[in-house]
């Protein structure tokens, strides 16, 4: 479905180059759901943007692969990329208080996007729109399709963007934060409508996200990015129960959780270093606690079994580190 | 809506009252004034005095020479003019203001419509060359003072080249459009384009640095990932949210100037409108008449800011809730 | 008042008033109402709730930042509400507020060293050298480097501007410390970071913490009791590991419920149960209890009789006629009596 090969994405600033996305490959596969997670800064908003033309800046240089259904769609004239957007592929964003235009309908924004990828006539528009507010879970459909966004509440304006987003049955779905900002209950209702519509409509989708507990609820397959590098990729248990790398237990390792209480919790030592500051070798190498000389080389992908980490430790090395550490690493 | 309409227009009456209330006060407190001289004229003789004084109520106490005040000038409209005696103010105002609306309103469409269009190609275009250059020409615009404009128009149209390019423009003046609309025109064309020309700038200014900000919003984002087309966005969603302030600013000129606002323009070409109306009274200390004027400019100041704080919330539906 | 207890809020009711949808009507909505909570010496009390809930503003009415509507809070043996303000000024060091936004809560335009000292000059404590050595103490202690001393907050990331807010909060030496969603707009690494910092600073200077929060995991893992709140109102409280264990309130079921969890055991997950619909207006509350449109177990009666906090069990309070998992043998989940 979409196959992303060594995308690089830096901006020329006039502190220097800023390196956002740093060689980042993955594939997602027909009905799967890719979580990319990742701290502020990783770069991981950046990839998908670029991958569809949502970048803007001409400071921007986008280098690499990405095949959308076996085309290569980085590089592609805006024109044609604009047939893809909203078409074949559909994006939900962070925010849903400022996601819609504040002065037309919920409705004319949604027959909007259908008539520009169809031809269908505004009456028919317009009931296709009727029909995916009720299909989110709107209330009554027929009146609220007339209303204007700041009539909804958070979670309902984020539920009228995602049937904004499926309104062209796209075979992927990009949702960037789609519940950051909500309440952790109306977080809840958003992802398994989520869930449903995937299956219902048979996409892809491609999530986005900080939160570990999303990517456990929804994600077949998991990246993990950092400093604009993947640093680990592979099935999602896989990931979270045996994760690779140091950043990975890092991560896993600093959620509070039932049974943390009164103990500190693992912390990843240092700050999140600068995009301008980017390391040679490997981006992490500085905040390592297990860090080796090879360390000054960037590491590249390896692994098997579709598990895979950007990380010089050996199998054996883990094995040792897990056990002498416990829970707190792995 | 209808709620947010009717708060809107007892807020206006308030403010009006206010208005009437303070040039009501100036009237009274102008130094080396007798109110009574000044309501009644030049040559008024001592009876005339006293019958002003009785009238109006000059020995009473002061609500109720306010009162009497807004009478005269409102309901009776017998308040005349301290300089051309006799010549009732009311209908002064009213022979000038046709003049004004022609000249301004001919003015607003010209510099709507060219502000607008600069403000969205120097937006669409940012960056490349003709960006800079709508805006250089939108700065010298708004830094060049129209009396000096219209000087400078004046002087090549009536003066310098009126035998050659220019033989199709007719001395300063005013023709009214049931005489000869043709005339109309032609007369109030150079005014036109002097006014406008400072407004254009202004707008086209302001638009573009709106259209920027909203090609930034969240919303300009969810519109590319649907695919839609950088000129329909542009138009259709980042213009139509940046119309909204330029409404409002249009609406307070336009308020402002039909009450009178542009009276360097009016001296400059001879056109007989509130504005020279004022200038000239001013000049006189006409109080009877300067009470008339701006009491008619406040009226449409803020008759246009109502009317703008309505037009806003029907085109920003978000406003309509007001809490 | 029991030495042992330092806040005590009684029936505190905030509420806000502004111009009604009709023509010449006020509506008046509760953000506070009527919560009755206390806080014992060296515990942290973490509050947990939606965004709507009010939490917010009943941190704000606990330090006296706004005043209350009606109600009482007592803290330290002083009855704080029945003070005006000049009286109320000398008992403010004794309790401090550390607020959300590390980027909106830090003056742009001061140095960070004169953030963390304006407080210890506004009261007038001690001469300028002591200060600035107390100011450079601090920032060691909550882990900066007192050479920034002369820089802007904008200089600094997010973690680092909430240990300054950290630090200023520090700096007169109060006996507590209400937390308003300190670490909600940080990333998770540097979100462990400042909590592990401020479980060090209330060992070091035996501080008493209200921590509030939206999510679940933090306030868990901070806190030693939990109060619940829910449009205005606490709608449960008690002991943390006891609360997530066995929730009583529907509300609080549910929330835990939907919390996403690492699925890194193979513990079985909660069943998920799903509220619907939106947190209601808090100027047109619902009669009775104010959960019953969305409980998924109201009744009849809980549309008109409002359910009081009371104690179910020592240290467990809950308001509700039909609080969940009272026999401790029970499953969450399960339908109680």
């Amino acid at each position: 479905m979409l196959s992303v090969h060594d995308l690089k994405v830096s901006f020329a600033t006039r502190q220097g180059e800023v390196r956002a996305v740093d060689g980042l490959s993955l594939e997602v596969g027909q009905r799967e759901v890719l979580g990319i997670v990742g701290e502020s800064g990783s770069g991981k908003s950046v990839a998908m943007y670029s991958m569809l033309g949502l970048v803007r800046d001409a400071n921007a240089s986008i280098t690499g692969s990405v095949r959308f259904e076996g085309k290569e769609i980085l590089g592609l004239a805006d024109k044609d990329m604009q047939s893809i957007r909203g078409g074949d592929i559909g994006m939900i964003f962070q925010d849903p208080m400022t996601a819609l235009t504040p002065v037309y309908t919920v409705g004319w924004q949604i027959v909007e996007q259908i008539r520009a990828h169809t031809d269908m006539t505004k009456p028919q528009a317009k009931e296709r729109a009727i029909e995916l507010l009720a299909e989110v879970g709107i209330p009554d459909p027929r009146t609220r399709v007339n209303h204007y966004p700041h009539e909804f509440s958070g979670g309902m304006r984020q539920r009228v963007v995602i049937a904004m987003a499926l309104s062209c049955n796209p075979k992927l779905l990009i949702a960037d934060e789609p519940t950051t900002a909500l309440d952790v209950t109306t977080q809840a209702q958003i992802l398994s409508l989520m869930s449903r519509l995937q299956e219902t409509h048979g996409s892809s989708i491609v999530i986005i996200t900080h939160d570990m507990g999303v990517i456990a609820e929804m994600a077949h397959r998991v990246v993990v990015m950092y400093a604009g590098r993947p640093a680990e990729i592979g099935p999602e248990i896989d990931v979270v129960r045996s994760p690779r790398h140091p950043y990975t237990w890092g991560l896993l390792g600093a959620v509070p959780r039932a049974g943390t209480r009164s103990q500190r919790l693992a912390t990843i030592p240092g700050n999140a270093i600068s995009p301008l500051d980017v390391p040679v070798g490997c981006a992490f190498a500085p905040r390592c606690e297990y860090r080796m000389a090879i360390c000054v080389e960037r590491p590249l992908m390896k692994g098997a079994d579709g598990h895979q980490d950007a990380c010089w430790l050996s199998d054996e090395q883990r094995i040792t580190i897990r056990s002498s550490v416990g829970r707190g690493t792995s | 809506m209808t709620t947010y309409i009717i708060r809107r227009l007892i807020s206006a009456v308030l403010v009006l009252f206010s208005i009437s209330v303070m040039v009501f006060l100036i009237f009274f407190a102008t130094p080396g004034v007798n109110p009574a001289a000044r309501i009644a004229g030049r040559s008024a003789t001592p009876q005339i005095l006293a019958q002003v004084s009785k009238e109006f109520g000059l020995n009473r106490p002061l609500p109720i020479r306010y009162a009497l005040m807004m009478y005269h000038l409102f309901i009776k409209q017998d308040l005349t003019s301290y300089v051309n005696i006799g010549d009732k103010v009311v209908p002064q105002i009213t022979a000038a203001a046709p003049v004004t609306l022609s000249l301004i309103l001919g003015a607003a469409i010209i510099w709507m419509f060219v502000g607008v269009l600069g403000g969205l190609i120097a937006a669409a275009n940012r960056g490349k060359f003709i960006d800079p250059l709508i805006m250089f020409f939108g700065i010298a615009a708004v830094s060049v003072p129209a009396y000096w404009l219209g000087e400078v128009v004046n002087y090549f149209t009536q003066d310098r080249l009126h035998t050659s390019v220019f033989s199709w423009v007719p001395a300063l003046g005013y023709v009214s459009p049931t005489t000869n609309p043709w005339q109309w025109a032609v007369h109030l064309f150079f005014p036109w384009i002097t006014l406008a020309a400072l407004y254009a700038g202004i707008y086209a200014r302001v638009l573009r640095g709106e259209l920027i900000n909203a090609m930034n919003e969240d919303y300009v984002r969810t519109a590319r990932a649907k695919g839609l087309s950088e000129r329909r966005i542009l138009l259709r969603h980042a213009l139509r949210c940046s119309l909204i302030s330029i409404v409002s600013l249009f609406g307070l000129d336009f308020g402002a100037l039909i009450g009178g606002a542009a009276l360097l323009v009016e001296v400059v070409f001879g056109l007989p409108g509130v504005g020279l109306l004022t200038y000239n009274s001013l000049l006189n200390l006409d109080l009877p008449v300067i009470m008339g004027c701006v009491m008619y400019g406040a009226f449409f100041v803020v008759l246009a800011s109502a009317v703008v704080d309505v037009l806003y919330a029907y085109l920003d539906p978000r406003v309509r809730v007001v809490r | 008042m029991t030495d042992d207890i330092l806040l005590r809020a009684t029936d505190v009711v905030k509420s806000f008033s502004s111009r009604g949808k009709k023509l010449g009507t006020r509506s008046v909505a509760q953000a506070v109402n009527g919560v009755s909570l206390e806080v014992r010496r060296g515990e942290t009390l973490g509050i947990v709730g939606e965004s709507g809930c009010g939490k917010s503003t009943l941190a704000r009415c606990l330090v006296q930042l706004l005043p209350v509507t009606s109600g009482t809070v007592e803290f330290n043996g002083t009855v704080l509400t029945d003070l005006s303000r000049r009286q109320l000024r000398p008992h403010r060091r004794n309790m401090q507020l550390v607020f959300q936004d590390p980027y909106a809560s830090l003056n742009p335009r001061r140095t960070v060293g004169d953030i963390v000292a304006d407080p210890m000059r506004i009261n007038k404590v001690g001469s300028e050298a002591e200060i600035k050595d107390r100011v450079e103490k601090l920032f060691v202690t909550v882990g900066l480097d007192p050479s920034y001393l002369r820089r802007y907050p904008h200089e600094f990331s997010g973690g680092q501007r909430q240990r300054i807010g950290i630090a200023r909060s520090l700096s007169l030496n109060p006996l507590l410390v209400v937390a308003d969603e300190p670490v909600s707009a940080l990333d998770v690494s540097v979100q462990a970071q400042v909590l592990n910092l401020m479980a060090d600073l209330q060992e070091e200077f035996s501080l008493t913490y209200v921590f509030i929060a939206h999510d679940l995991g933090v306030v868990r893992h901070v806190s030693d009791r939990v109060g619940v709140m829910y449009l205005g109102e606490i709608v449960e409280l008690g002991d943390a590991d006891d609360l997530y264990d066995k929730p009583h309130h529907p509300y609080t079921e549910a929330l835990l419920s939907v919390v996403p969890e690492l699925n890194d055991t193979d513990a079985p997950r909660r069943e998920r149960i799903l509220i619907s619909g939106d947190v209601p207006d808090p100027s047109d509350r619902p009669t009775g209890c104010c959960f019953h449109p969305r409980c998924p177990i109201a009744t009849e009666r809980c549309t008109t009789d409002k359910p009081e906090l009371v104690t179910i069990s020592p240290g467990r309070q809950v308001a509700c006629h039909y609080p969940r998992n009272v026999n401790s043998s029970a499953q969450p989940g399960t339908v109680s009596p």
